[in-house]
């Protein structure tokens, strides 16, 4: 190991005193760590969140629900108010100079501006 | 950067009796970790780690939170991206949590055999059981902490800022943190969890927002938007507008204040190095050596040259010596002398001197005379041909068949030359006639060219349009799938045609196409359609390439026009790159990226945004409580690291105003210090003595198990 990075402390020992299980003897050599740990979806699920009373709070209760307000259409490339809406590529535009630019966008930045809005095709 | 991470080892760990807490407020962005009773953390860092290959040695070592990118070329950094715990703001991956736990323990200077302290962490509001009783799990097995509470960050920021005096007892507290963005109301100063609101944008969403604008607005300096160079970028020049609408249409109108409002980031850049003409002498140089170098394969071609001629004229000699010592012998002997020389009789010794004496005039350089051939009588070479093939013996018939090829291939040649000097002449011809033309009236002429390249060009295009279906004008249509209505060239329907036919089910029941060799022929036919198409298509091309290199010639005004074929887009002419080439303008992105807090559509999350949460909250507040209801918006404090943009209150009061009901007071007002108050929130509450009762023993929770953990809240009075 480098001198310098000794000096700066940058990795963590392997070996720390105040704790009573080390982690090398939590995950010995050649285990595979930590594929186990669940997602918060699958915490969630796990939860059983329906078998409470509906009225306590929990991690579900209190999300948001979806806006009031309705949706404000704004330009995907530009960012200006977007009327109009291309029905080839699904893309929102302000004005004939962003048109002209969307449609001689190759795939690839479509896909990924219709991403941006969450909207993009997604094969999986 | 206004956040700077403080990692220094602490020294005085042993001054504090094991009565005094640790305080951890364990953010999804930062981890600050501290003692009870003090008002700074001691220990700030990124909540992150990564765990890289070292380099030389192969070790997997880790490193926690963010530091020196200089160190890290040590280290082989591909496959480890930094890693989170959090996945919104619950900790779900422990053994990450663990490693930033040792590090900030042994920052903090722990050195015993165990940790023993209580402690008191920051969870998120209403976090899963199952993500508290890991947390405790690990702080109690492994650190051995001997008592742990948990905390609300955004409660303990409130009950701070209560004490000195900026909110009330009764109020609103808008958390906007990295991942997700909290409302929660309270009452007599204790928070109503059933009424408290959350949304998943917090300060990640708006930085990655703006990389990926970024990115796709200046691809080519894709990599110097790296993620904290961005989040550098959004805190210091984002802000948010009063009213979307307007300031975007201040920009679309082009404005002089949009202008102004514009930031420019420009990379560093090096002009390229302009190239000068080349001077006189390099020209010369240049010259002389291309000369010499001309100089010596001409030299090298004449030694080979004059080699080859002495070695056929040796040859010519050696074979006219045999011929003449041949003269000499008798003629029984002949066999005999010519077997040691490798020539079975005269007439090969005789047509060798013939081969030889050619290839040595054609090494000479002289005319090679196959006029001389054809203008060996006819007669005599085809002697045997008028003659009637009954009268032949069979030699004969066979040399009279020999005489019939050579004389109509010797035709067919003649044949092919006269009709290739008939074309010359005839284009000749032409030339000189447009050359006439042209000098007697150039304009008209001009035109006609150019009307007839236009002509051309409009043909070949109509063809491949034909071709290709109408289609691909633009790299994100779909080329012409069949069978959804759309119209097929007459190559597609051709080869439609076939294929339908060789796939008919003949009735048999048994598909048998294949079956004979001839079948395969298909395929043949099929692509043969289109090679017809090609073959007219290349004389168009030809005409159109003769006739645009003649304009291009003699019309200075005459830009031949790229190939037709290739895509819509053009490419950029190449031209030297300018400064304006590496510079990042913010524009509409400074207040377009923060706006998603508000509009949560934006990006396609399909929730309330900040404003309309605090709505949402107070309407969901529980009956016994409704009282209280209008005084809640007299106290409202915003906290949280994404609460620090320019035009943040103002936006919140304009947009809380719009649903309340009207002349209800509001009053908005900032944490005073939005990241620290949390920290400096939980370590006064840890100081004081009602604390033990809050904490959880760990005899407790060994006994009583997760359903009490599940009740277990902290009380903040």
């Amino acid at each position: 190991m480098e001198q310098e990075v000794i000096d700066a402390e940058l990795v963590l020992p392997v070996h720390l005193s105040f704790k009573k299980i080390q982690m090398y003897e939590k995950f010995p050599k050649g285990q595979s760590r930590g594929r186990h740990w669940k997602h918060l979806k699958q915490i969630i699920q796990a939860e059983n969140y329906q078998n409470y009373p509906a009225d306590e709070p929990n991690y579900v209760n209190i999300e948001s629900p979806p806006s009031m307000h309705p949706n404000k259409k704004i330009c995907d490339i530009t960012g200006y108010e977007a009327p109009y809406h291309d029905p080839r590529t699904k893309l929102r535009y302000a004005n004939t100079e962003v048109f002209k630019q969307i449609r001689s966008l190759p795939n690839e930045y479509v896909q990924s501006y219709l991403a941006l809005r969450n909207a993009a095709v997604v094969l999986r | 950067m206004p956040f700077i991470s403080q990692i220094q080892r602490q020294s005085d760990y042993h001054r504090f009796p094991p009565s005094v807490p640790i305080v951890i407020d364990n953010g999804a962005s930062y981890f600050r970790i501290g003692w009870a009773g003090e008002s700074e953390p001691r220990i700030i860092f990124r909540n992150i780690v990564q765990r890289p290959r070292h380099k030389t040695t192969g070790e997997t070592v880790t490193i926690v939170g963010d530091h020196d990118t200089a160190l890290l070329k040590y280290f082989d950094c591909t496959r480890s991206g930094p890693r989170s715990a959090f996945d919104a703001d619950v900790v779900f991956q422990f053994e990450i949590m663990e490693y930033i736990l040792d590090f900030a323990f042994d920052r903090l200077g722990a050195d015993g055999s165990e940790i023993n302290h209580p402690v008191l962490i920051t969870e998120c509001p209403c976090n899963p059981v199952q993500s508290r009783s890991k947390m405790a799990e690990l702080l109690f097995e492994t650190y051995g902490v001997p008592s742990v509470a948990f905390g609300i960050a955004a409660a303990f920021t409130y009950k701070y800022n209560q004490k000195r005096g900026i909110c009330d007892r009764d109020g609103l507290v808008i958390c906007s943190g990295f991942s997700t963005s909290h409302v929660i109301p309270f009452v007599n100063g204790e928070p109503v969890y059933e009424a408290c609101c959350r949304t998943n944008v917090g300060g990640y969403h708006v930085t990655d927002y703006l990389k990926q604008l970024l990115s796709l607005k200046y691809p080519q300096h894709m990599s110097r938007l790296t993620w904290e160079k961005v989040e550098d970028l959004k805190m210091e020049h984002c802000y948010i507008a009063q009213d979307y609408a307007l300031e975007v249409g201040l920009f679309q109108k082009g404005t002089k204040e949009a202008e102004e409002k514009n930031r420019c980031w420009q990379l560093s850049w090096t002009p390229a190095p302009v190239e000068l003409p080349p001077s006189e002498e390099e020209i010369a140089k240049k010259a002389a050596l291309r000369e010499r170098q001309g100089q010596r394969l001409r030299e090298m071609a004449e030694a080979k040259r004059s080699s080859k001629i002495n070695e056929l004229e040796n040859e010519l000699n050696g074979l006219e010596f045999l011929l003449q010592q041949l003269q000499h012998v008798v003629e029984e002997d002949i066999a005999s002398f010519l077997s040691t020389t490798g020539y079975v009789s005269k007439q090969e010794i005789e047509s060798a001197i013939v081969k030889t004496t050619q290839s040595l005039r054609k090494a000479k350089g002289e005319q090679i005379e196959n006029e001389e051939k054809a203008d060996t009588p006819d007669a005599e070479k085809y002697n045997l041909i008028n003659v009637d093939d009954s009268m032949l013996t069979p030699e004969q018939f066979k040399e009279k068949k020999r005489q019939l090829f050579l004389k109509t291939t010797s035709d067919g040649r003649h044949r092919a030359r006269q009709k290739r000097m008939d074309e010359e002449s005839q284009r000749e011809k032409q030339n000189k006639l447009e050359e006439a033309k042209r000098l007697e009236n150039p304009e008209a002429y001009l035109e006609q060219l150019r009307a007839k390249y236009t002509d051309l060009l409009d043909k070949i295009e109509q063809k491949k349009r034909l071709k290709t279906n109408g289609g691909n004008t633009n790299g994100n249509g779909v080329s012409g799938g069949v069978g959804r209505g759309e119209r097929l060239s007459a190559a597609q329907k051709e080869r439609m045609r076939l294929l339908t036919t060789a796939a008919f089910d003949r009735g048999k029941g048994e598909d048998t196409f294949g079956i004979r060799d001839e079948d395969w022929q298909l395929y043949k036919l099929m692509s043969k359609d289109n090679d017809d198409d090609d073959e007219k298509q290349d004389e168009d091309e030809t005409e159109l390439s003769r006739i645009s290199s003649r304009l291009r010639d003699i019309d200075p005004t005459f830009i031949p026009k790229t190939d037709v074929g290739s895509s819509v887009s053009e490419a950029p002419r190449p031209r030297p790159l300018t400064k304006e080439d590496f510079q990042i303008i913010l524009g509409v992105e400074r207040f377009r990226c923060p706006e998603i807090l508000f509009n949560p559509n934006i990006i396609g999350i399909d929730q309330a945004g900040l404003d309309e949460m605090a709505g949402i909250s107070i309407r969901r507040l529980p009956s016994k409580v409704k009282d209280t209801e209008e005084g809640m918006t007299n106290s409202i404090l915003i906290t949280g690291g994404s609460c620090l943009y320019p035009g943040m209150s103002e936006r919140l009061e304009s947009g809380i105003r719009m649903i309340r009901p009207c002349g209800t007071s509001i009053r908005i007002n900032k944490a005073s210090d939005p990241i620290l108050d949390a920290w400096r929130g939980a370590a006064a509450y840890a100081a004081a003595v009602q604390f033990s009762q809050q904490t959880i023993k760990k005899m407790d929770y060994y006994e009583k198990g997760e359903d009490w953990l599940r009740k277990y809240q902290f009380r903040y009075t």
